[in-house]
């Protein structure tokens, strides 16, 4: 596939002649577009779009932390101190949506945003415009999820996974709120994955090719194609629930001839993709972090790129594993049971990649790279209860228990978020010029690691002991798991406000950072100035002449 | 036609020698890959299911 | 550094504990059936394989970690690929896993055959109850925690089985196949008891199948394990399995307890014992969402001093009987007999000074029934 030539940047800015980057740095100063708030409504820039999203995405994550706190708070001793079962499952629906949707999945996009054109040596995304519009539409969607809160009857109560008839024939009036505003933050996300896969096909720089693009750039185009194809499955349903809860149909009442299960297989059929959504892009974080602080290049990165798309594909062929008790006949189980375990091996050859990267290298402990090694260890963990979790018989007795919310928030907070922490702490120097402190760095990842493994490894006891989860109350033999659960949430919550310090210092100001900023930095991104100007790659860099980096 | 069922093979597998996948990438026609792929994958699908259906009786 | 190796030690001291604390009772019972044991196996099989893909995998990262510091003046080698031990660590995870898959699968098949049970139980799922239905033997009740709100807001001691007693349990024979056919009256729940090894969703419209064979007599507790509202976490099952010729002898009373109920039908009630009565099905199905004293919660509708219900005894009737569209209240004219529906509906009148002084008739509830 001969990489076209990426166009020029459509707006203000035709005056990509004298190329070079010293050109580029004067690109502050004849800024033409409109000042203010004005400029944030109407951007087109990626790098401010995608900063927009990562603000976003911050403040959703202590949103949704807030929720969790609420919950454990309450989770803290038996019996019913803080909050009603009524409002404590609301927190725990919330918590659970706005952290999966409005923290986990802006993030990623806003990284790509930032990084995906650095990387590829595109001067912007395919589609400026229209990122405008998906950012914007997130805004829109969560204000209304979170005004669901202070309606009549109180926000959703049904659980992330809203199964009907609880979220429909039972669902409190502001359900209808909840359907529309997960339309929206759905267009937004269908949209932004056109844009990237856009970009990545058609805004490469001359000479490189598909195999030399960057492992983030390859999982994300990977999660891109996974989000257009499961995202309308997420709106099929939601629209199936809202005719059934708005205009008599009953697709999922079985009081009208439908079938409650149905529900089941078409939310998974979204969400398992959905749950590798939120994980392989952070894959390609460490994949570019760990080679960086190894000093070595990233060991078989055409089987990462090949562990990536099987799992992608793997992915639609597990669905049924999160509903092994739902009553489905034993070949069913068996096939699903199979293919589950069958994710095991390109995940683990992920694991076997990054660390035989570390083998032999020459490695420093840079606060990227802790978050980064800190992902491997605890991801493998999570992966490990998954391998567990993927047994049907074992299943029957960890199926809704704290055992799968140990599992779960093993690959998604000290896996897909740290991830993320780790890609802003290595990318933080090319988007403000300065070095996040390394101080403050190493007490957020060090408080943080504690307060994860505090807040979730209990929690594989409690589920083996019992425990199922989703209950504002326990029996008294969970109480000691619980309690240190709760103070290790405390503490990792608490941890955060430290990263918000990090990050306001670095924009400040802190030590200068270089073009490149990390000895071992290999990628495209490097190569332009630290901060990165407005605007990039005006020229296309060719790469044809350059030796190819990976092989 | 028996060396794209290959290389689709090793991708399914993860693990191909550099030098080929070379060659795939700078001969190979992609939409001979994409096809050969997702006909795999369902014998794959197929083959699973039929292990599942055996052991269910 | 000091860091690193506080970590290194960290990790290498919870490794070392894990097994410990998994058999100081913190791990899944072995529970009391032949089918829980081959699910322990499996699960212990599961982790320790994990334990040493762990401990291997992470001996080499922390080695690497350790050794080639570019502190101590290590020198990155420049090697990304090799075939070797690339198709060796995908052969060797996948033989594991069909070596993991093949007792499962074997396990799995014998979960899944219910033939030749010696005793069928229906078990039904309601917000928040279980109901029991004892087929071909006319015995049937509902389950509900026992738990006083008290304990639940702290104003007394919380008891040993806090949140896991309920007021009729379910009476099981040991050694004897128990077939269950699963069904639910208004959301999704899933009967859960850890020591029988039986987890099995109850879905609406929908009778799903499990079975058991109890080695040991005694009393198990599980929860419901699906989200299915407010009180979810206040919906304990509780088995209690015993000698046959204890069982035998349980049955024989329960169902004389019902025969005569049903013969009873037909006559006059007086006021008391359907006060009385209506006392007991009251606590037990409708006050999780009316509350005991009568006073509703949020969407359930307070009784006590309800102007509708007291104006309207044909209404009240129909709503207890055939419940309402829409809304959580369900159709208690299926799980209830005639004489509980008239107990609790007497008692709902007449209760917390609502005092209406009416009498509803068992036969009355029969005929609409009928």
């Amino acid at each position: 596939m001969a990489p076209k030539l990426p166009p020029q940047h459509p707006l203000e800015h035709s005056t990509a002649t004298t190329a070079g980057q010293a050109h580029e740095h004067d690109d502050h100063h004849h800024y033409g577009g409109p000042g203010g708030i004005k400029r944030w409504l109407l951007t087109t820039n990626h790098k401010e779009i995608g900063s927009l999203y990562l603000i976003f995405s911050l403040s959703m994550f202590f949103i949704g932390g807030i929720f969790a706190l609420v919950v454990r708070a309450e989770l803290f001793q038996p019996g019913l101190q803080l909050v009603q079962p009524e409002f404590f499952n609301q927190m725990t629906t919330m918590h659970g949506l706005i952290m999966v949707f409005g923290a986990v999945m802006p993030a990623f996009v806003g990284l790509a945003n930032w990084m995906i054109p650095l990387q590829v040596g595109a001067p912007d995304m395919a589609l400026p415009r229209l990122n405008n519009f998906s950012f914007w539409l997130l805004p829109v969607a969560f204000g209304l999820l979170l005004s669901t809160l202070f309606m009549p009857g109180g926000a959703p109560n049904f659980g992330w996974t809203f199964y009907a008839p609880l979220s429909t024939d039972y669902g409190p009036p502001s359900t209808t709120f909840f359907i529309f505003s997960l339309h929206i933050a759905g267009i937004s996300s269908i949209l932004g994955a056109i844009n990237i896969i856009a970009t990545i096909l058609n805004m490469r720089a001359p000479g490189m090719r598909m195999m030399d693009m960057p492992l983030f750039v390859w999982t994300w185009l990977i999660t891109a194609f996974l989000l257009i194809a499961v995202m309308p499955v997420l709106a099929g349903v939601i629209t199936m629930m809202l005719m059934d809860i708005n205009f008599g149909t009953s697709f999922f009442d079985a009081g009208g001839g439908g079938d409650p299960v149905l529900f089941q297989h078409l939310f998974w059929f979204f969400g398992h993709p959905e749950v590798y959504i939120m994980i392989l892009p952070a894959f390609g974080i460490v994949s570019a972090i760990v080679p960086t602080f190894a000093r070595k290049p990233l060991f078989g990165y055409a089987s990462m790129v090949y562990a990536t798309a099987s799992i992608a594909i793997l992915s639609f062929l597990v669905w049924v594993h999160h509903m092994f008790v739902v009553g489905l006949p034993l070949a069913a189980e068996l096939f699903f049971m199979y293919t589950t375990m069958l994710i095991a091996v390109p995940t683990g050859v992920k694991v076997f990649n990054w660390v035989t990267t570390l083998f032999r290298g020459s490695i420093t402990f840079e606060t990227p790279m802790l978050f980064s090694l800190a992902f491997i260890v605890m991801f493998t963990i999570g992966g490990f209860s998954g391998l567990m979790l993927a047994i049907v018989p074992a299943d029957f007795q960890y199926h809704d228990t704290y055992f799968v919310v140990a599992h779960f928030h093993y690959v998604l907070v000290p896996g897909a978020i740290f991830a993320i922490i780790a890609g802003v702490y290595y990318w933080l120097p090319k988007w403000t010029g300065h070095y996040p402190d390394e101080r403050l760095g190493r007490w957020h990842f060090w408080l943080s690691v504690i307060g994860v493994n505090l807040t979730f490894f209990p929690m594989h006891f409690s589920g083996l002991a019992g425990m199922p989860r989703r209950i504002p109350d326990y029996a008294l033999q969970f109480a000691d798991f619980n309690m240190v659960s709760s103070l290790g949430g405390f503490l990792f919550g608490a941890s955060q406000l430290l990263f918000v310090a990090v990050l306001i210092k670095c924009v400040r100001g802190g030590e200068k950072a270089p073009a490149k900023a990390w000895e071992g930095a290999e990628d495209l991104e490097w190569s332009v100035p630290s901060p990165a100007p407005l605007h990039t790659f005006e020229t296309p860099p060719d790469m044809t002449s350059q030796a190819p980096q990976r092989h | 036609m028996w060396n794209v069922v290959k290389s689709v093979l090793a991708a399914f597998f993860g693990v191909q020698k550099e030098r080929r996948r070379q060659e795939d990438f700078t001969h190979g026609e992609p939409i001979k890959f994409i096809v050969v792929g997702i006909l795999l994958a369902a014998v794959l699908v197929i083959l699973i299911a039929m292990i599942a259906l055996t052991a269910a009786g | 550094m000091r860091a690193m190796l506080a970590w290194v030690t960290g990790m290498g001291v919870s490794w070392l504990l894990a097994p410990a604390a998994l058999a100081n009772g913190w791990n899944m019972p072995k529970g009391v059936t032949e089918i829980s044991r081959d699910i322990y196996s499996l699960h212990m099989t599961i982790f320790w394989i994990c334990v040493v893909i762990g401990v291997v995998v992470f001996a080499v990262m922390f080695y690497s970690l350790f050794r080639y510091r570019r502190s101590q003046g290590a020198k990155a080698d420049n090697f990304h690929e090799h075939t070797t031990v690339e198709v060796l660590w995908t052969t060797i995870p996948l033989l594991i896993l069909v070596g993991m898959a093949l007792p499962a699968t074997a396990t799995l098949q014998r979960m899944y055959d219910p033939s030749g049970a010696d005793l069928d139980v229906m078990v039904t799922g309601q917000q928040w109850r279980w109901h029991y239905e004892y087929m071909d033997e006319g015995v049937s009740f509902t389950s509900s925690m026992s738990t006083p709100t008290s304990q639940i807001s702290g104003e007394e001691a919380r008891g040993e089985n806090y949140l896991l007693d309920v007021d009729n349990p379910l009476v099981l024979p040991v050694d004897q196949k128990v077939r269950f056919l699963l069904t639910s009256d208004d959301v999704i729940h899933s009967w859960w008891v850890p020591e029988l090894a039986v987890k099995q969703d109850a879905v609406p419209g929908f009778v799903n199948e499990n079975w058991v064979r109890i080695e040991e007599p005694g009393i198990y507790r599980g929860q419901c394990t699906e989200l299915c509202g407010k009180d979810h976490a206040f919906m304990p099952v509780v088995v209690h399995a015993m000698e046959q010729d204890e069982y035998d002898e349980w049955l024989a009373e329960r169902k004389a307890e019902a025969e005569a109920e049903a013969n009873s039908v037909d006559r006059e009630w007086e006021m008391d014992e359907l006060m009385e009565r209506g006392e007991q099905v009251y606590g037990s199905v409708c006050a999780t969402c009316h509350q005991q004293d009568g006073s509703g919660s949020g969407q359930f509708p307070a009784l006590a001093g309800n102007d509708q219900m007291l104006d309207d005894v044909d209404w009240h009737k129909d709503v207890v009987v055939n419940g309402v569209s829409g809304t959580p209240m369900a159709a208690f004219g299926g799980s209830l007999s005639a004489v509980e529906v008239a107990a609790v509906i007497t008692y709902e009148r007449n209760a917390w000074d609502n005092d209406t002084g009416d009498v509803v008739q068992p036969s009355e509830i029969q005929e609409m029934l009928e």
